[in-house]
């Protein structure tokens, strides 16, 4: 017995506005983001994630004022990613009330901000988002939101985070996101038996049983899902329960 | 009352501020040493090593009016604010720590087992052993968030409020007269952390 699992909802956000999107088409608006963060924090949510899907330049006020009307709401952890490029970048967001961010593409153009950032800020603060796809033998890590493959792998990627000062890894498969099929249990149990950091598995949320196999079969520490918990589908309520009736850890 | 933070300099106090203005509480921000002087009540909310936030104490001549304070009117320590109250860590050794308990702060042990991660970061039940005000409304093994690499696992046992296990057991909430100490973050901790915190804002000694 030790630390819960932990189940995070994630905001997208984009101009002040939760959306959803399939595969970045069709945008919807599915309303205020601070009221969605309360609800959750309300349902038992043990961390917010809000992710700026947008995060261009001009964005970033918008983004920062969101920021700040979750954190004067919602007291439990509340990490922010998107569009973070320096250590300003995640200092402005602490300040603003994130408690962590969550770094993905800047990190693979430069991974000395993971290292720069956890030393000035803590491990504890800095997670690392990585999206990656099965290439037939291994896992490709792509930036850009998916767009972009790089060389390397999520095996050695995660790694290298780690020792570069990374406190969690945010890990997204890319074949399963949005296809409600289940979280990638083969690559998050791959990576979670050998990592010495929290792993939290996102991507493929369709029906209560995903998280829990997530959490059985993938070895995730913490479990991160947008759309279900957002379109009430699944409450955490009933995860978290699902959970505990297979002897894990929760907080209830 | 006038309820100070305190600011040493290399901490994120803003979730501390904003939590205890949810509760209708205003804030007084201690970052010079003339800063005491308006405040009746502190909190402390400590991040990073013991070192270097005993360093920036005496840097920034906090330590001398803090110790004043320590033994004056209710304090609230959290995180490497309950841990600078202890004589010294093993995160930073020969600094010495304000020695209000006279034990070391000790890092947690390794283990084989995987699920045993260090730093200990998340919500992890909190075993109350004595009671104490500021757990008024608390029921005992409530899930309470975390984010330390050490911890007191040695403590006299008329001093220690709660219990929590982690690999290992150590002491969760620590406490002597006016001073109050938490290793979690009742900031971060949703309802019951802010019941803590409105607890410790009508904390009268």
């Amino acid at each position: 017995m030790s630390v819960t699992i932990r189940i995070i909802p994630c905001l997208d956000v984009r101009n002040g506005r939760v959306v959803k999107g399939i595969n970045f088409e069709d945008i919807v608006d599915a309303g205020d983001p601070a009221e969605a963060a309360k609800r959750y924090d309300i349902e038992g949510a043990d961390e917010i994630c809000m992710l700026d899907i947008d995060a261009s330049y001009e964005a970033r006020s918008t983004t920062l004022e969101t920021v700040e009307k979750i954190a004067n709401q919602v007291f439990i952890p509340f990490t922010v990613g998107g569009g973070i490029k320096s250590v300003q970048d995640v200092e402005v967001l602490l300040r603003s009330g994130a408690d962590k961010v969550s770094i993905n593409t800047s990190a693979i153009l430069n991974p000395n901000l993971i290292e720069e950032a956890s030393k000035e800020f803590g491990s504890q603060c800095i997670v690392v988002a990585i999206d990656a796809k099965f290439n037939g033998n291994n896992w490709s890590v792509y930036t850009h939101g998916g767009k972009n493959k790089t060389d390397l792998d999520a095996l050695s990627w995660s790694k290298k985070v780690e020792q570069l000062g990374a406190g969690e890894i945010l890990m997204t498969s890319m074949d399963k996101d949005g296809t409600k099929s289940g979280f990638d249990n083969n690559l998050n149990g791959f990576l979670a038996e050998k990592l010495n950091i929290p792993l939290i598995a996102s991507g493929g949320a369709g029906e209560l049983n995903h998280l829990v196999d997530a959490v059985k079969i993938g070895k995730a520490d913490a479990v991160l899902a947008a759309s279900i918990f957002h379109y009430k589908e699944i409450s955490i309520r009933k995860v978290k329960e699902a959970l505990k009736r297979e002897g894990l850890e929760v907080r209830l | 009352m006038k309820l100070g933070v305190i600011d040493y300099g290399a901490s994120n106090i803003f979730s501390v501020v904003r939590a205890l203005n949810s509760l209708g509480a205003s804030t007084i921000i201690v970052k010079k040493p003339e800063d005491f002087k308006n405040t009746d009540k502190l909190v402390f909310p400590g991040q990073g090593s013991m070192g270097a936030c005993l360093k920036k104490l005496s840097e920034n001549n906090l330590k001398d009016s803090l110790i004043d304070a320590l033994n004056n009117y209710p304090f609230l320590g959290i995180c490497l604010g309950l841990q600078i109250l202890f004589s010294e860590s093993e995160e930073s050794k020969g600094e010495k720590g304000l020695n209000i308990f006279s034990e070391k702060i000790k890092k947690f042990s390794e283990f084989e087992d995987k699920s045993i991660k260090i730093p200990h970061m998340g919500w992890n039940q909190v075993e109350i052993s004595q009671n104490h005000f500021l757990l008024e409304g608390i029921k005992t093994n409530e899930d309470f968030y975390f984010v330390h690499s050490f911890a007191s696992k040695e403590a006299n046992q008329n001093v220690i409020y709660s219990k929590t296990f982690h690999g290992e057991i150590f002491n969760s909430a620590v406490g002597k007269d006016n001073i109050f100490a938490t290793q979690f973050h009742p900031e971060k901790s949703g309802k019951s952390g802010l019941k803590i915190l409105k607890n410790f804002i009508d904390w009268k000694i």
